[in-house]
């Protein structure tokens, strides 16, 4: 079974915002180091896909690509939103016992509906996975600077980058048909738990570049209120893929008889 | 837009500290017990001159008064990383753990007390996974003005 | 009787590497055989089979993101009853990973290529036949480690 994978996106938001582009102001990394990926920690990251088939040709195990994109220097993705987050997530807890309830008491609502009401409860209620996949849209959440303290004033040198949003993929790898990128929802209400994956077609090796729209925040006034407007820009990065047969472990070849030495009875 | 000139992110006074951030791959250290080759380190100094981002040896540049925050990151989603310590020269900086407010995650923070030093040399300690001990930077990253 | 049983390895390989040890609930077997196997959930877990059937091994990490594969599955034979389990690994007999520093190695194994997969041959019944069972997370000195306490048993 394969692993599921991870490309991180870590972008110095001040940075890209100052000079208008994510080049050089990007850092890409995934979990494929082993797996032959180069490039870790760079703008110039190729992930390794590597494909098996079986003896038929058809395609072995199914590859999933996952993009979680981080701002650099922010308060991290382990931390929920101060205490506005933490607010947000109480009542969304209340709301979800109540839709459970209610689940429950409605004719028309199966038993499954519940157990992914419950489930949806569960992911919410823990912080560590749903907030560390996507970022909530900022609707409603306060200003915070770097040490997670609420900015008052409307002081904007000292606030935190939030993390930026990736709203399109697309490009050769996409075009060819290699990748089929979606934007998903997870169960998590307090995140607004949207991220970008993708199912990748290993059955044609090459190299594939494909491009993300990312979306990043600036800190502005309006009228004395504070307001993020949305920046939009774009980033490269590519895919190698290989596709290699299946072969029986213990034989290095066909199936055969598992290697057991003979045991007396006991 | 007409409030353009508001907007300008400030450069060099700006009151936000420099963020130093580890990105560390958990399962890699775990697996050998090192953070070499597992060890990201960048900061949001490139603007003032910081070098080495991507390695395990970045120098930040830095001025007396400026603000470092170190924060870590982990590779895998599910991993537990967490700076444990911060070895440095004390007359030159004394990094403080602190925690953001509302949760169980640490960061450190402190304040350069020196103008124009030369290499200031330090070791980070991580803990990583649920591994008791800490593993420690074997190559250094550096401060310098 | 179905002709084939799988046998899934679920490893939670933090856990594990930050323990350097399957056990403390690091590891657990389950298998999908219709006959009586014992120790379903556990590293214990012996599977019951008939000659005939095709036995099928899989490792899946926990937490999906990290590498888990099956470094090596070795039948003991009787010398080794009552087998110590040396938490270290054993010099590896399979095919070596390459140990750079940087995972830069231009030919690499690829272990999710290898199918863990034989026919049951005739077994003397009412024996378990133990395996040992090596699992490689990532690479570097401390990523392989094994247990010796998973068998098959014919009736």
């Amino acid at each position: 079974m394969p692993q599921q994978l991870a490309v991180i996106v870590l972008v110095d938001v001040g940075n890209a915002l100052e000079s208008q582009t994510l080049n050089g102001n990007t850092y890409l990394f995934d979990n494929m180091k082993l797996q032959g990926s180069q490039n870790q920690g760079t703008g110039d990251l190729v992930t390794a896909i590597n494909g098996s088939y079986w003896q038929d040709g058809s395609q072995a195990s199914e590859q999933v690509l996952n993009w979680l994109p981080y701002s650099l220097g922010s308060i991290p993705p382990t931390v929920p939103r101060g205490y506005e987050a933490e607010r947000a997530r109480q009542t969304d807890e209340q709301a979800l016992a109540e839709l459970e309830d209610l689940a429950v008491k409605s004719s028309a609502a199966g038993v499954d509906a519940a157990a992914e009401l419950n489930r949806i409860r569960q992911s919410a209620g823990r912080r560590v996975k749903t907030t560390r996949r996507t970022r909530g849209r900022l609707s409603g959440q306060k200003v915070l600077d770097v040490t997670g303290k609420v900015v008052s004033n409307g002081g904007t040198e000292a606030h935190s980058y939030p993390a930026p949003v990736i709203t399109d993929i697309y490009g050769q790898a996409v075009d060819e048909k290699v990748i089929y990128p979606a934007e998903y929802g997870s169960p998590d209400l307090v995140t607004d738990g949207w991220y970008w994956s993708a199912t990748v077609d290993t059955s044609r090796p090459g190299t594939y570049a494909y491009t993300m729209r990312i979306q990043l925040h600036r800190l502005v006034q309006q009228g004395g209120e504070p307001l993020w407007e949305p920046v939009n820009l774009t980033c490269e990065s590519r895919i190698r893929v290989i596709t290699e047969p299946k072969r029986n472990a213990f034989t290095k070849a066909g199936l055969g008889l598992l290697p057991i030495p003979p045991r007396p009875f006991s | 837009m007409t409030t353009k000139p508001r907007l300008r992110e400030t450069g060099a006074a700006a009151k936000r500290p420099i963020s130093i951030t580890a990105v560390v791959d958990c399962v890699g250290a775990l697996a050998s017990h090192s953070v070499h080759g597992h060890l990201y380190l960048y900061d949001t100094n490139k603007a003032g001159g910081s070098t080495g981002f991507g390695t395990e040896e970045l120098r930040t540049k830095v001025r007396r008064g400026d603000q470092l925050l170190w924060n870590v990151l982990a590779l895998e989603c599910e991993a537990f990383v967490s700076i444990d310590d911060i070895v440095i020269d004390r007359d030159v900086i004394e990094p403080e753990r602190k925690i953001y407010p509302g949760t169980d995650v640490a960061y450190w923070i402190g304040t350069v007390k020196k103008d124009d030093v030369q290499s200031v040399p330090y070791q980070i300690k991580f803990k990583v996974g649920t591994r008791t001990d800490p593993i420690t930077t074997t190559l250094s990253p550096a401060l310098f003005g | 009787m179905n002709p084939k049983v799988n046998i899934v390895v679920v490893v939670d390989v933090i856990g594990a590497l930050s323990d350097g040890t399957l056990r403390n609930g690091n590891l657990c077997m389950i298998d999908d055989g219709s006959l009586a196997s014992t120790g379903q959930g556990t590293p214990e877990l012996v599977t019951v089979v008939k000659p005939g059937q095709v036995v099928t091994w899989s490792a899946l990490a926990v937490d999906l993101q990290t590498p888990v594969e099956i470094k090596s599955i070795t039948f003991l034979g009787p010398d080794a009853d009552g087998g110590h389990e040396a938490e270290q690994a054993p010099p590896a007999a399979q095919a070596p990973v390459p140990h750079g520093q940087d995972g830069h190695a231009d030919e690499r194994h690829n272990p999710e290529l290898d199918v863990w997969s034989g026919v049951v041959p005739y077994l003397a019944p009412g024996v378990a036949h133990p395996y040992r069972l090596e699992v490689q997370m990532y690479e570097g000195e401390y990523s392989t480690l094994h247990i010796e306490s998973p068998a098959l048993m014919c009736l």
